[in-house]
């Protein structure tokens, strides 16, 4: 068949770069399916129009996916940090980790996981290799009953063309002290759909990094997803950092599945891109569990972010805990909803939903809509939102005490988003957060 | 040499209406002096305090503010701090997650010059870069313990966020410190005495008078007498109706005390009123 001697790059964003895809990568029958068969969901599901609810805030105007081309996904593995790109390195050497996974342009690049790791069980590996060494893992867990294929039109796109992002495994009873970091590095015209799957058996306990930054200016086209198995009694902290470069478009749909007793510290930050349109959703299962969900966003200029969170309470005797912080410059805009469901067995659930929000130039706009939807009548949920400028009062103290405008607005910023960032478990990503909101103000 | 404050004729409105609050005022103070300015509430003692110190929300009309002999009225109040002002202020802002220490390094370095300089290699800024260099943090920390222990304020308040969740006279103790830290040479208190306990009283009077000596000019600005039991002012200045209307020595201050601002008002009420 002609389909499958095409490129890649000959195939593009369509079915033939669905087959075309697949044949590359040898996969198995049941993965093409799955490709297929999301492929089929893509064509259903409508574009959306801006009349629909989560699409009236953020349009699509000026996206075209036909732009963008798969990556040829080929190149070599390096075993050797040395061997990679100065900015990937920049970024490695920031964190102490277990493990790494760099992925740039759909292909792994980097990989290393500790030997001690290894032996105790752990996976920690990408996806191609996953689905050739560990098929009845990704069978069982890779897009069935947490995102799911068809969730919207971006995420059926997703699943048809996934390649890169990072397969984590920690079998019951390990718990890893170290995090294990994973980049995702795309250049310019280059489209990309890297997945994350965590799977934490019980009482495991594991931290992940999911970083993803731009290999130079050029606009890029991403749709990812991430799914979250936390079994009962185990600990996730999963923390992602979207710092692509201000053309790239970005889309993601993130789900966390907790079992009894798990608890979930899931920190989210957005820095980059042209446009974001992120989808997060933790769903508690069974009783005990608890979620905490921070987030992080700094649009500037015209970059427009959307933030979508649920907190989906679906057993009792759960608690979540969300706290949102962005700060807007220029022209820039930022639409944040949010939802605490509690289905009618979730009593005793005590959820918690804050977002807060600093609006530093005229231009710029804030948009704020919490949401409660609760059918158990013995819980307890607050929710909280604020647009804000910059205290006039905060200014003319801080100055008259001697700092610049400049220092003074950097210092009430910095201490704005200070309440999440003591909140974030790894002292190398909070430092990194720091930078990225200094970096942020100047504009 | 001496330094000198003089405000000369000074008019100041509102600035989002035409309200004249000040309307007039001559003061002079020098480093070494105490002066105290007392007058009855809505009198502007504090707008003269703020259009000293260049808040946006006050504009000058007329008259001048000189310092050492040059106008400091296009100066932005950061400009100020460096030339030597302070404003301990009536009611001083939390802002949210800056911590005391952290601010207090960064306003440290600033006026002591240390931001003029490019970063050292082996400092904490960006090497060779303006505008990162900062008092070293040994030398820094240094300095802020033994104020704090100078000046009765708790270690921990290092710390904690600026003037969050501080009582009253946590705040006017941490103002105090912020004062002996940045060593100005005049220093401008805004009703430093209101809303104290006579416990908290005595700890900010027993700082001024810490402070107070041949570097340093004091304008204590005050609606009540009571601070001046502890404190002794060389110049006293009755403030009436956005001006000062009357100064003297210490024996005002018990005039006002024993009267109250009637007779102010009856004598210099008229006199506005004469003169318009």
């Amino acid at each position: 068949m002609t389909v499958k001697t095409m490129t890649l790059t000959e195939a593009g964003l369509n079915q033939a770069g669905v087959e075309a895809l697949s044949a590359q990568r040898q996969e198995p029958t049941w993965f093409l399916d799955l490709r297929r068969r999301a492929w089929r969901f893509f064509e259903e599901i409508v574009w959306p129009t801006g009349e629909e609810e989560e699409w009236r805030r953020t349009r699509l105007t000026g996206l075209n996916i036909n732009d963008f081309r798969l990556p040829e996904a080929t190149g070599p593995v390096r075993s050797d940090r040395g061997d990679l790109p100065a900015y990937l390195r920049e970024e490695m050497d920031s964190i102490e980790s277990a493990g790494a996974l760099v992925t740039e342009n759909g292909a792994v690049r980097y990989h290393q996981l500790s030997s001690e790791l290894e032996a105790k069980g752990v996976l920690f590996t990408d996806l191609d290799t996953a689905i050739r060494q560990h098929p009845e893992l990704i069978q069982r867990y890779f897009m069935t009953d947490n995102v799911a294929v068809d969730a919207d039109k971006f995420t059926a796109l997703h699943a048809a063309l996934v390649t890169g992002g990072a397969v984590l495994y920690v079998p019951r009873n390990v718990q890893i002290e170290l995090p294990l970091y994973g980049i995702t590095a795309v250049g310019g015209g280059l489209a990309d759909f890297a997945h994350t799957l965590i799977i934490a058996e019980e009482n495991s306990q594991v931290t992940y990094i999911d970083e993803m930054v731009s290999d130079g200016e050029g606009a890029a086209f991403h749709s990812g997803a991430v799914e979250i198995f936390a079994k009962a009694g185990a600990v996730v902290r999963y923390l992602h950092s979207q710092d692509w470069n201000t053309s790239t478009w970005h889309f993601s749909t993130q789900q966390a599945q907790m079992r009894r007793d798990a608890q979930i510290n899931w920190m989210t930050s957005s820095w980059g891109s042209r446009l974001s349109k992120i989808n997060l959703e933790m769903q508690l299962l069974e009783p005990g569990g608890h979620g905490e969900l921070l987030g992080f966003y700094f649009p500037s200029g015209r970059q427009h972010l959307d933030h979508h969170t649920m907190q989906n309470h679906m057993a009792e005797h759960c608690t979540s805990d969300l706290l949102f912080k962005g700060a807007l410059r220029g022209r820039s805009r930022s639409v944040y909803s949010g939802s605490i469901k509690v289905w009618p067995n979730a009593q005793k659930t005590d959820a918690y939903q804050k977002n807060e929000n600093l609006v530093l130039d005229k231009r710029a706009r804030a948009d704020s809509i919490p949401g409660l939807e609760i059918e158990a009548d013995d819980v307890r949920c607050t929710h909280g939102a604020t647009v804000s400028k910059i205290e006039p009062e905060y200014l003319f103290y801080l100055m008259a005490r001697g700092l610049s405008q400049y220092q003074a607005e950097q210092m009430i910023v910095t201490g704005f988003f200070e309440e999440v960032l003591n909140r974030v478990p790894v002292e190398g990503v909070r430092r990194k957060l720091e930078q990225s909101i200094a970096r942020k103000i100047i504009g | 040499m001496t330094s000198e404050l003089v405000i000369q004729d000074l008019h100041v409105s509102v600035s989002d209406g035409e309200k004249e609050v000040l309307k007039g005022v001559n003061l002079t103070i020098r480093q070494g002096e105490v002066h105290a300015l007392m007058g009855p509430n809505g009198s502007g003692k504090s707008t003269l305090s703020y259009a000293i110190m260049g808040h946006p929300h006050y504009t000058v009309t007329g008259g001048d503010i000189l310092l050492d002999g040059e106008s400091i009225l296009e100066l932005e109040p950061n400009e100020r701090a460096r030339r030597g002002l302070f404003l301990a202020f009536q009611y001083p802002v939390a802002v949210p997650g800056v911590s005391m220490a952290n601010f207090l390094r960064t306003a440290v370095s600033n006026v002591r010059g240390y931001t003029d300089q490019p970063a050292p290699s082996n400092g904490g800024g960006k090497s060779g870069v303006v505008g990162s260099n900062l008092m070293p943090m040994r030398d820094f920390r240094k300095e802020l313990l033994d104020k704090m222990d100078e000046f009765n304020v708790d270690r921990s308040f290092a710390k904690r966020y600026l003037n969050e969740g501080f009582s009253g006279g946590e705040k006017k103790r941490a103002e105090i410190l912020q004062m002996a830290m940045l060593q100005p040479k005049i220093a401008i208190m805004d009703e430093t005495d209101s809303g104290l306990d006579i416990d908290a009283l005595r700890v900010v009077s027993d700082g001024v008078n810490k402070l107070a000596g041949p570097g340093l000019g004091i304008l204590l600005i005050t609606h009540y007498q009571r601070i001046l039991n502890y404190v002794q002012p060389d110049y006293v200045h009755v403030f009436y109706n956005g001006r000062v209307v009357i100064s003297g020595g210490a024996e005002l201050a018990h005039q006002l005390e024993s009267q109250g601002y009637q007779w102010v008002k009856d004598e210099f009420g008229e006199a506005e009123l004469v003169a318009v």
